[in-house]
């Protein structure tokens, strides 16, 4: 492998300068919260109230919101489950590890955003009506939803926003539930995962098992968690002196792991909804040319780690065909903030993490992490026989916790989770 | 029984315009206000400029000051906050507050002169990131280092070879929720970029517009001279964000008229940030019972026909509490302002009902 | 004469003007576009225009001139080009180019335009997942010959699909023609809603054969399930 010859600078480039930017009360614009729970009062539809405890984290337009900590409801995402299974099963695994009890439902279908935005095959009504039955699913179990996808996280804030301002939508979303026996609930907030894992970042810090100080990251925001209804994304004064979202990279920070600023932060990642499926020279040219090459030349980062399933995808996905062509240049490995902060906390790579799934090679990263990947996969492996060998048997959380581990920080006081 | 005294609250352009006014008239004016000296936001702000004629901002207020400092009509309190009022147009007792001493007075009229702040770039709607970056600045920070004719990159301490302003930053936004114009940014960001030319000879100079709104004599004072003989490039295109790229920022925007992506690197970038009511402006709506418009401006009887009237009788605006206003208006208002105060003040004393 | 300008052509303007009064309809659109500087910050920031002739601001500039001819143009060509990462909501007048984009195609969709078809052609075994799975993607849909350009872990994957699924702690997620396991009755109240939202007939008006296996599948539960299908 050639070896760069100009090593890019890592410019820190997370802290503010001029001091850090207050947001003021009277500046906010609609709270869509407090339409919310007006309309609650007004027994327009049920509120699903926040659980106790939870995190008041910082939002851009000022607000404070409430993200849960347990007791939570946790709707899935296709492209997560489907083709890197061990983002979902990270945000799992954290969860066990802290303690915190969650649902993982069966009465759950995807938000079919990812459908709508690449072909239209649908209508406001009925991915209103698709929101709406999710919620209500999620209150008949007394669990609170926390969305693991940003399309979904982003969809679902532009329903609450139409079924706020529009009870012509609202009596239309009302009858179709009143058919499957289901009232109209909208919970009190709409939390995405990664605003979970940033109010818990510093417990998970506290659980690290493993040195990050010499880890370099860089980070991408997912354009559906902070552009597609901004006022309620996290802004952390602390974070890019509040001018940026401050999910996954104060993750990072608490974690002690280097964070490295380039000069497409703000750009899409090429997934395009219809593109990554049907016309893939978009999302391919788009997610090397604009993002992993500008990381590539700016940071030279050990990984970059993003929040979204369509992010991770399309970067993830897109670096083989372009190294093919050009031979020479070693991919960027691309994980969620969960899967890093899994790792960090002494996860499997394999059992839990699940990265065989990921197609950019990671495994650089693992040494330099400290974590031997071949002895990792030898278990992993082994695994696979023994399951090959008993058809119908799966791998348990107690396997994913195994013999091998990390001696934990903390011991492991989880008993429940799941179904 | 009323009073033959007129309140000021503000020692701004507007307030020293209206006292002095008063002052000329013969009427018995109290001057507050809440700041140590007077001369307001060109003071406070350190303009270096102002337009028309590129006057020293220090020099003209330095004027307005000496015409109403020391004359026997004009009490000037400085450090003194209005706290409370009551009583109707012809008497009002109003409380001023200096250093925890209450002091209630007895005026027959008020004028308003609170003026305006100018809007906080942390929360554009745009990803500007001012509080990341020393070499983004404001109009106002652009502005000290032109009046110490020091015009340097704050990060290096070097003079920049390519500057640029973005326009409407808080302005005309519906996001942000301030849909209106300020105003005075096309005019101030061409005054300074021509300022820019002339301490440096060799930087460029680029300014981003939605609209280059340069009405009157600032189009053949300003906006021609920076076009024609400082060669200033003007691009319409707003920009979407600044980065860091190597040592310098980046600028994206589309180049509208060329039908083009940009991605410029820029030694300074420039946020040309609009007006938003003062701190003062909304307190002191508060306390007088002012009928404020959604931006929290105050509103005044017709903004073409009675810019100055409020809406409590015996109450007048002047200056850019009434909204986002050039110093030509604030003249202009000013005096329009001192003459309708005044006037109420002479009939109420004749025993005649005061006319909106 | 392009082909598009040909189609054009032969598109009565009545039908053009019906078109772009049902994009005009939707409840969303008063939310969607206000008035359009021409600033230019959503073609700065859109993905798309980097790699197409494509440009949100002329997009916006066509349905706020209420050019019905141009609308009709897009609507049939470079709707399909957005990205939909709603990159261009930063527009200081508050509009949503994307989402009249959306509204657009899904008006596109909703006549059966060709174009639409054209550019949905390829796609259309997604929808049936998503419809009659609730899940968007599947795991065995990741075959070697159709992410050639995704490397070995394509085929990896492929080849030990089966038994990578089980290796996997939560029980949801022990699947293959599906994300995750959903229930029997959540799916049926998933076709409920296609049904009754009108989303069905969009279908038919698209593909009419996909329309005709989504009915297939839907029927027979939904009657299980009691729902009337009227």
């Amino acid at each position: 492998m050639a070896i760069p010859i100009n090593l890019p600078v890592v410019q820190p480039g997370t802290q503010a300068r001029k001091g850090n930017f207050a947001r003021r009360p009277e500046d906010a614009p609609e709270n869509l919260r407090e339409r919310t729970l007006e309309l609650g009062a007004k027994g327009e539809w049920v509120v699903h109230r926040v659980p106790e405890p939870c995190v008041e984290v910082p939002t851009r337009s000022n607000g404070i919101k409430r993200v849960p900590l347990q007791h939570t409801w946790h709707h899935k995402s296709c492209g997560q489950c489907g083709h890197i299974p061990g983002y979902s099963t990270s945000i799992f695994w954290l969860h066990r590890k802290l303690g915190l009890e969650y649902n993982d439902p069966r009465d759950q279908t995807s938000c079919t955003a990812w459908n709508y935005y690449a072909s239209a095959t649908s209508n406001q009504a009925a991915q209103a009506a698709v929101a709406m039955r999710n919620f209500a699913a999620a209150y008949e179990t007394g669990y609170f939803p926390q969305i693991h996808c940003a399309t979904s996280y982003g969809h679902y804030k532009e329903v609450r926003a139409e079924m706020v301002h529009h009870k012509e939508l609202r009596e239309q979303v009302r009858g179709i539930l009143a058919k499957m026996g289901k009232p109209l609930v909208m919970p009190e907030e709409i939390v995405h995962y990664s605003e979970w894992v940033y109010a818990v970042r510093h417990e998970i810090a506290k659980r690290k098992v493993l040195d990050l100080s010499q880890i370099t990251v860089t980070v991408h925001p997912a354009c559906h968690y902070y552009k597609l209804v901004q006022e309620d994304a996290i802004y952390d004064p602390d974070v890019y002196g509040g001018q940026r979202t401050a999910v996954v990279t104060a993750v990072a920070q608490a974690l002690g792991a280097t964070v490295g600023d380039y000069s497409t932060w703000f750009d899409c990642c090429g997934f395009g909804f219809r593109h990554i499926l049907v016309q893939r020279d978009f999302s391919r040219s788009f997610a090397v040319q604009r993002k992993i090459e500008a990381m590539r030349d700016e940071v030279n980062p050990d990984v970059t780690l993003t929040h979204d399933t369509g992010c991770v995808t399309t970067l993830d996905k897109s670096q083989f065909a372009a190294q093919a062509h050009q031979g020479v240049k070693a991919a960027i490995p691309v994980l969620s903030e969960a899967q890093f902060a899994a790792l960090g906390m002494g996860a499997h790579p394999y059992r839990v993490c699940q990265l065989h799934w990921h197609a950019a090679d990671y495994r650089p990263l693992l040494e330099k992490m400290g974590i031997d990947w071949r002895e990792r996969w030898r278990e992993f492996e082994d695994d696979v026989e023994r399951l090959k060998a008993n058809p119908g048997s799966f791998l348990t959380w107690e396997d994913a916790d195994g013999e091998w581990a990390v001696p934990a920080a903390h011991p492991d006081h989880v008993k429940h989770g799941g179904r | 029984m009323s009073s033959d005294t007129l309140l000021i609250i503000g020692g701004g352009p507007a307030g020293l315009e209206a006292a002095r006014g008063a002052a000329d008239l013969g009427c018995k004016t109290i001057l507050v206000e809440r700041l140590s000296r007077l001369g307001g936001t060109p003071i406070s702000a350190n303009y270096a400029a102002l337009t028309h004629g590129m006057r020293d901002a220090s020099e003209v207020m330095g004027e307005m000051i000496a015409a109403v400092d020391g004359d026997p009509l004009v009490d000037i309190r400085l450090n003194t906050s209005v706290t409370a009022c009551s009583g109707a147009a012809g008497d009002f007792s109003v409380t001023l507050t200096r250093g925890g001493t209450d002091e209630t007075v007895s005026v027959g009229a008020v004028i308003v002169a609170t003026g305006f702040e100018h809007f906080d770039p942390g929360r554009a709607n745009q990803q500007y990131g001012y509080y990341m970056y020393d070499d983004v600045l404001t109009l106002q920070d652009a502005e000290k280092m032109l009046k110490e004719k020091n015009f340097v990159r704050p990060s290096t301490g070097k003079p920049p070879e390519r500057v640029c302003f973005i326009q409407c930053v808080g302005s005309r936004d519906r996001r942000i929720g301030n849909e209106y114009c300020s105003k005075v940014c096309c005019g101030v960001a061409s005054k300074q970029a021509i300022e820019i030319r002339q301490l440096l000879p060799n930087c460029r100079v680029f300014i981003f517009y939605i609209d280059m709104r340069m009405y009157g004599y600032w189009e053949n004072e300003i906006y021609w001279p920076a076009q024609e003989k400082y060669k200033v490039s003007y691009i319409k295109g707003v920009i979407s964000e600044i980065v860091m790229k190597g040592d310098r920022l980046m600028i994206r925007g589309e180049d509208t008229t060329m039908n083009r992506p940009m991605e410029v690197p820029m030694d300074i970038v420039i946020l040309s940030n609009g007006m938003e009511p003062s701190g003062g402006t909304k307190a002191i709506a508060t306390t007088l019972g002012l009928r404020q418009n959604t931006y929290g401006f105050i509103n005044v009887a017709h903004d073409t026909l009675d810019p100055v009237s409020t809406s409590v009788p015996g109450v007048f605006v002047a200056g850019a509490a009434a909204g986002p206003k050039d110093l030509d208006d604030t003249m202009g208002m000013a005096g329009a302002a001192t003459m309708k105060a005044v006037g109420a003040i002479r009939r109420m004393a004749r025993g005649a009902a005061i006319k909106a | 004469m392009t082909e598009r300008a040909q189609l054009a052509s032969q598109v009565p303007d009545s039908e053009k003007e019906r078109l772009f009064n049902e994009v005009k309809a939707d409840l969303r659109f008063g939310d969607y576009l206000y008035g359009c500087y021409e600033c230019g910050i959503c073609v700065a920031v859109c993905p798309s225009a980097r790699f197409y002739d494509f440009s949100p601001r002329r997009i916006a500039q066509a349905v706020a001139r209420e050019d019905v001819e141009l609308v009709w143009e897009q609507m049939n060509g470079e709707v399909w080009e957005c990205s939909q990462c709603f990159s261009c909501l930063l527009c200081p007048r508050g509009n949503n180019p994307g989402g009249i984009i959306t509204i657009m195609r899904e008006v596109a969709v909703k006549n059966g335009l060709h174009s639409a078809q054209q550019a949905l052609e390829g796609y259309t075994r997604i929808i049936y997942k998503i419809m009659s799975t609730g899940t968007q993607v599947s795991p065995d849909m990741i075959r070697p010959e159709a992410f050639p350009d995704w490397g070995p872990t394509a085929k990896e994957t492929a080849d030990n699909l089966e038994v990578w699924r089980r290796a996997m702690p939560p029980d949801t997620m022990h699947t293959t023609s599906a994300s995750w396991e959903v229930d029997d009755k959540t799916l049926t109240e998933l076709y409920l809603i296609w049904h009754l939202s009108g989303v069905l007939d969009m279908i038919k008006a698209l593909d009419e054969s996909l329309h005709m296996i989504l009915v297939d599948v839907m029927e027979e539960k939904l009657e299980e399930a009691g729902y009337p299908l009227s």
